[in-house]
């Protein structure tokens, strides 16, 4: 910290990255409507609002990294902002998930005559749950288990072993992402199929695009491990990627069990 | 005359909380498991538990990609399947629809 500060909060400069993140949001929800109507120019806008948004995130937390780990900014105080604000964020996407398995499970407890009055619906082939779909969820808990490996190296100051559990963590992760996809191209169904599609979909989709965020904030943990950044006393950012990490893995058992289990059978 | 009593008890409950050094001593963060010792103990575990993860994960990966992928006949065409209400910027069919078998 700065020798002639007196206090132990962080008293930010000002920035760009608010108002150009917010910019980039604009252009990507217009563009993103302009193009599925297909409005003229609506792809530019939407690749264009992509790359600022992408930019900008990218900037920001290179702001962040160079304010805590360099400048020493993050004392103890400080450090609580981010950790609330993760879990806030956190438990908004406990809620936002919880939305999905409501859908599915209101479509499949009633089915409706229009689909057969059965579930699945008549005519919808669904997969063993005891194939893929349970390998794919013992493939997240292995990773929750290397992350765990992960944060007790870091406290026990073995900063080479925390290097490779990180590497476990990513690879079982990048495993999880190549049998999702190999499972949705052999699928018998796709999202366009009635709507136990949409909901299969949809859930099982926004789950696999969170492995992919949680693949990519432990690439950079990973990172920063092996650059030194994180010590036994200081390490937000990791946590915070291992408390999204076993939020992903956690959530997946609720899929298998109501969407793949209960719901395929 | 109970009422006061729990109150005065309370309140002297709290006073004395707040002021004895022993509070300060008590608000200090312990962790079950704290030292290098034990941490380095803890990352062995949990190695371990990764490592039989990895093993199950890798029987189960050979079990499942030796069985080939299944064959699922084409249903009749309900009009809750392959919906279409309007055309994608792209072409007829969803980005991800397009599969081995059609």
């Amino acid at each position: 910290m700065i020798e002639s500060q007196r206090h132990s909060y962080h008293l930010v400069d000002p920035s760009p990255w608010p108002i150009s993140g917010s910019l980039g949001a604009l252009a990507t929800t217009v563009g993103g409507v302009m193009y599925m109507h297909s409005f003229q120019g609506g792809a530019t806008l939407l690749s264009l609002g992509l790359i600022f948004l992408l930019y900008t995130m990218f900037v920001w937390w290179r702001d962040v990294l160079r304010e805590s780990t360099l400048e020493g900014h993050h004392t103890k105080v400080v450090q609580l902002g981010p950790r609330y604000g993760f879990i806030l964020f956190i438990v908004s996407e406990v809620m936002f998930f919880f939305a999905f398995f409501r859908a599915s499970s209101h479509s499949s407890l009633a089915p409706t005559v229009e689909i057969g009055g059965i579930w699945p619906p008549k005519g919808i082939g669904v997969l063993d749950p005891w194939e893929i779909p349970f390998l794919n969820t013992l493939i997240p808990l292995s990773s929750g288990a290397a992350v765990t490996w992960a944060h007790h190296a870091i406290l026990a100051g073995k900063e080479k072993r925390a290097v490779y559990a990180l590497v476990a963590t990513v690879l079982l992760a990048l495993v999880f992402t190549g049998f999702q996809g190999m499972e949705y191209y052999q699928a018998p169904s796709t999202i366009s199929d009635s709507i136990y599609g949409s909901t299969f979909f949809l859930a099982t989709g926004f789950h696999g695009f969170h492995v992919i965020i949680g693949t990519l904030f432990s690439i950079i943990c990973g990172i920063r491990q092996y650059l030194g950044h994180l010590t036994k006393e200081h390490h937000v950012g990791f946590e915070a990627a291992a408390w999204y990490w076993h939020f992903v893995d956690v959530v997946r058992l609720f899929p298998f069990v109501s969407i793949y289990w209960w719901g395929g059978i | 005359m109970a009422s006061a009593i729990v109150r005065s008890g309370l309140g002297s409950a709290i006073r004395g909380g707040a002021s004895t050094p022993r509070a300060f001593i008590a608000s200090k963060r312990t962790f079950a498991s704290h030292g290098h010792h034990d941490e380095a103990a803890e990352a062995s575990k949990w190695e371990k538990i990764t490592y039989l993860g990895i093993a199950t994960c890798t029987i189960l990966a050979v079990v499942n990609l030796s069985k080939g992928h299944p064959h699922h006949e084409e249903p009749p065409s309900y009009p809750y399947l392959h919906i279409r209400n309007k055309e994608f910027p792209w072409g007829p069919d969803g980005l991800f629809e397009v599969k081995e078998h059609h």
